[in-house]
């Protein structure tokens, strides 16, 4: 509801700022009191938040300070107030693409320091040749841990997230994974050594690196032998990018026109190799595991497919139950088009002896995820705001009721960026209605598309060509290429 | 009286129906509109057998031609309760703004034009081809071939209600059976077409080889009886990957498909252009012109331009000053052409909005009031969402060299803008082998042949006929049964 803050509050003042600070510590990294706090008094403290983060970022953060000038905002008197304030997702691909490609890191840090308040622009990026060494460099030089991904675009997204955001974010992840909710939480979930099992890369700054390099702290407490990779080197990001471009190219006709460093381009066949070997190394991988941790608690962070391909070969050995019974096991959509077998849940739960496996919705430029529970909805920790846009308008839709939208957040925790942020994907939520799973907190349906899919379909014949013809063009590349 | 929702008529083979509707559409906030039950007619749609084209022989091109002219009399909107009822519920279903559907249709009679008509057969076939055997002596044998009608169905683009008047033309002149399945952006318009040549002349050959219809594309189950051999030998799909990718699957031996491939369309400057004021506003004139008309929903739409003005400071100065320009001279053209858009695309809005952020690398003039923009990149960059680039939205970019231009020529590539002439060598050239399709003057991507010329490199009539050969060997010529061994030659 519209909250009038005429004159400041100054106790919910103080609690936001324990939220925006650490909130784990501030609720005692108790799970089920997160997420039983009344909605009213939640939107309070959200509001007073953004206030705070909106005159300490303001001038921190330029790129905050221009949207916020464009749009004479300087206070909010409503969560719906903010959303002109959201940032598209896209601003961390906002910068020209020929500056990668020629390696001008040090315009690529002045571009990255209007996004920050942790100013890379000190630090010297004269020496480097790549990104995987730039993004090195400001991680031992400043509190950055920059985040990288590649769209489908072939874009290479860069987001400044601090070595701080990626803790608190898994702390978040451990927090509402280890406790059941409806219970308190045992000494076991928060202090003890959890293993963690990552079928992927032990470090690197795309995110799927980053976070099993923050699970080794988070979950292993920096104990390698309870860090567990497939790969125990970094995933590089400028082979990621290598990739996306040559789809990239190849979907537009001419895969030699590829416009990334000669020297990047010379490390083609090592890519491809990788990926050639990787499916067989991880099921290995993760068979290895299973012999080697049979009744431990152990935490799995993997795709759907990479588990289910385990499990149903423990079964077909007649294995089952390998783990302790409070053990997680948290899948992953997987690449597009590539279908889930529809066996999946069960073949995973009756091999790993658990009831459910565990999925989560999040991202790379937010710091919470929000964990399915067992009535299927993904549940949003308090400390975020959520936001459905209408596609047309881009304004927020009511809070009441049943509502689909573009789904954009406002995460007080976001140590260094600055939180507020609209992405492509369709959420929908029930605004008045309780989950039956007994938290209070908001919750997204399970289905969540791209806006960008459910744009496309509708019979409307152009002989103009549409991204949406150009993706489909490349998924359709992908695919051939296995 | 007008029902409340409109229908979009099937008219087949000289039959009005308008039985059995259901409703179709109505997603994402567009109109609802009735249709005849698809699965009820289908079996009506394909033409029953090959040997029923013979009618079509029996009249000539000339008797083709008067029936063809006759017909754009009665397309006079004025004069045409069908066409007026069409245009009417197009202004909801069409991506474009009234002014510009009114003209669309206030010039379709000329497309009619037999003198048009007669130049656009002999220029893309040759009409001695489609009229009789055209001879030539080829290695001891008299070769002679002629251009078949073939039986075609068409998927056609709805960005323009012309399309389907053009495509009746197409079938009417090369003596094909045309099935159209209308699109969901432009429902009514062939229908009303396919209205006025029943009662024109229900039983002429012409009439009797045309269905016109609605149905939902992707309708497996319909499709599945339709697209088969023994009922069209052409599919000839526009659009997106999607739509020609799920007609692929009915492709097989007998089916040809003729891919008219979604396009986007680019120009390319020469830096001397931005030399002195007077050049620099008639460029502006050009690239405004090449953007707006038809509110840039047509693959020919120019949407990027690179301009050899040098990535430096002093390059970038001019390029925004050209940025400007381009923009006044946008909302001074007139609206016959071009209209602030009916609907600025949100995401686009998001993305330019976004854009003004990055001062550092790019101005954006204008697009405040969804009345279309113009971003000026400050280096060699169009931006990252170029692909979205619509509804009068253009990205100019500096280049230092020709050859950075010619890297983003693409298999997606259809018209190149070219100014000034110097460059025409060797951006045709160049060009030419990167993908791009039609090399044109800036400034008259619109404003040329039009679509009775090739169109683009797909050249569609020519694929729509069928190419049939005779051979006969010229007297002198010694049958294989009385060669000997060694004058015997079997050579491919």
């Amino acid at each position: 509801m519209a909250l009038s803050i005429e004159s400041r509050d100054t106790s919910t003042e103080r609690q936001a700022e324990g939220w925006m600070n650490d909130p784990y510590e501030y609720f005692g990294y108790r799970n089920t009191l997160i997420h039983s706090l009344p909605r009213a008094e939640v939107e309070a403290v959200q509001l007073a938040a953004m206030n705070l983060r909106l005159e300490e970022r303001r001038p921190q953060i330029q790129m905050l300070e221009k949207l916020a000038d464009a749009q004479g905002i300087g206070r909010v008197s409503s969560l719906d107030a903010m959303a002109p304030l959201l940032m598209p997702h896209d601003v961390y691909k906002s910068y020209p693409v020929s500056l990668l490609a020629k390696q001008k890191f040090d315009r690529l840090n002045t571009w990255l320091s209007r996004l920050t308040r942790h100013d890379p622009t000190g630090v010297d990026v004269s020496g480097c040749d790549s990104i995987d060494s730039w993004l090195s460099k400001l991680r031992s030089e400043t509190l950055l841990d920059v985040a990288t991904s590649s769209g489908s675009s072939g874009t290479c997204s860069f987001f400044p997230k601090s070595k701080r955001d990626y803790r608190l974010s898994m702390m978040g992840l451990r927090v509402q994974l280890a406790q059941k909710f409806g219970e308190e939480p045992k000494p076991g979930d928060i202090e003890d050594k959890i293993h963690a099992i990552i079928p992927l890369y032990r470090d690197g700054h795309a995110s799927t690196g980053a976070f099993a390099k923050y699970a080794g702290e988070i979950f292993a407490k920096g104990d390698p032998d309870y860090w567990h990779t497939a790969f125990n080197f970094k995933i590089s990001s400028d082979l990621m990018w290598l990739a996306a471009r040559l789809r990239a190219a190849a979907a537009k006709g001419d895969a030699s026109k590829v416009d990334v460093p000669a020297s990047l381009l010379a490390r083609r066949e090592e890519w491809e190799r990788t990926q050639k070997d990787m499916p067989a190394q991880q099921l290995e991988f993760v068979n290895r595991m299973i012999k080697r941790l049979q009744g431990r608690r152990v935490f799995v962070m993997s795709t759907s497919n990479l588990l289910y391909a385990a499990a149903k070969r423990g079964l077909e050995e007649g294995l089952s139950g390998v783990f302790a019974p409070d053990s997680v096991f948290m899948g992953g959509g997987g690449a597009k088009g590539v279908p889930l077998p529809g066996d999946l849940e069960d073949v995973v739960c009756k091999f790993f002896n658990t009831k459910r496996m565990i999925s989560s919705y999040g991202m790379t430029e937010m710091n919470s995820f929000s964990v399915l529970c067992d009535h299927d909805r993904y549940h949003v920790l308090p400390w975020v705001t959520v936001f459905l846009l209408d596609l047309d308008t881009g304004l927020p839709l009511p809070r009441r009721a049943t509502q689909t939208g573009r789904a954009a957040f406002f995460d007080m925790t976001q140590d260094s960026t600055w939180g507020g942020l609209i992405t492509g994907d369709l959420v929908t939520v029930n605004w008045d209605q309780q989950c039956e799973c007994g938290r209070t907190s908001v919750a997204l349906e399970k289905k969540i598309n791209r806006v960008s899919e459910i744009q496309g379909g509708d019979d409307k014949i152009s002989c103009a060509a549409t991204p949406q013809a150009q993706a489909e063009a490349m998924d359709f590349l992908t695919g051939l290429g296995g | 009286m007008k029902p409340d929702r409109p229908i979009s008529y099937a008219v087949i083979r000289g039959k009005v129906i308008d039985t059995d509707l259901i409703e179709f559409g109505g997603r994402g906030g567009d109109i609802t509109f009735l249709a005849p039950d698809p699965h009820k007619i289908a079996a009506q749609i394909p033409l029953a057998s090959p040997r029923l084209m013979e009618d079509l022989y029996e009249i000539s091109f000339e008797d083709i031609l008067d029936y063809l002219a006759e017909l754009g009399e009665r397309l006079d909107i004025r004069k045409n309760d069908y066409l007026l009822a069409a245009r009417e519920y197009s202004y909801a279903t069409a991506p474009t703004t009234k002014p510009i559907m009114d003209n669309f249709f206030h010039d379709m009679p000329f497309m009619f034009d037999k003198k048009r008509i007669r130049g656009m057969v002999d220029f893309n076939i040759g009409i001695p081809y489609l009229e009789s055997w055209v001879k030539k002596p080829i290695n001891g044998s008299n070769v002679a071939i002629r251009a078949y009608g073939a039986r075609s169905l068409h998927i056609v683009a709805g960005n323009g209600p012309v399309l389907g008047a053009l495509t009746i033309l197409r079938g009417a002149v090369t003596r094909g059976d045309t099935i159209i399945k209308v699109p969901s952006n432009d429902p009514f318009t062939t229908g009303a077409i396919a209205r006025t040549m029943v009662d024109m002349a229900p039983d002429h050959p012409v009439t009797k080889h045309l269905a016109v219809a609605y149905w939902r594309g992707g309708d497996e189950a319909l499709e599945s009886k339709i697209y088969q051999p023994h009922h069209i030998e052409k599919i000839c799909a526009w659009g997106g990957f999607a739509s020609v990718k799920h007609v692929t699957k009915y492709i097989q031996p007998g089916i040809e498909l003729i891919s008219l491939d979604p396009k986007r369309s680019a120009s390319i400057v020469g830096g001397e252009a931005l030399q002195n004021d007077q050049m620099m506003q008639e460029v502006a004139n050009r690239i405004a012109t090449d953007v707006a008309t038809g509110n840039q929903t047509a693959c020919a739409a120019c949407r990027m331009v690179y301009v050899t003005c040098g990535s430096d400071e002093d390059g970038i100065e001019k390029l925004k000053k050209l940025g400007q320009l381009t923009y006044d001279a946008m909302l001074r053209l007139p609206q016959t052409l071009t209209t602030k858009p009916k609907r600025y695309d949100p995401e686009l809005r998001r993305q330019v909005d976004t854009l003004r952020l990055s001062d550092d690398f790019y101005t954006v003039i204008g697009g405040r009031n969804d009345e279309g923009a113009v971003l000026v990149s400050h280096t060699p960059d169009r931006v990252e969402f170029w692909e979205y680039l619509a509804d009068r939205t253009v990205n100019l970019i500096p280049v230092d060299t020709i050859e950075e231009v010619l890297d983003v020529v693409d298999a997606y590539t259809q018209t190149v803008g070219i100014f000034p002439e110097s460059l025409r060598e060797v951006v045709r050239h160049k060009g030419a082998l990167h993908g791009g399709q039609r090399f044109v003057s800036l400034g008259y991507a619109f404003n040329g042949p039009g679509l009775v010329g090739p169109q683009d490199g797909i050249e569609p009539m020519r694929r729509l006929v069928k190419w049939i050969i005779s051979e006969e060997p010229l007297p002198g010529r010694k049958p294989f049964w009385e060669c000997t061994d060694e004058e015997i030659r079997v050579v491919a």
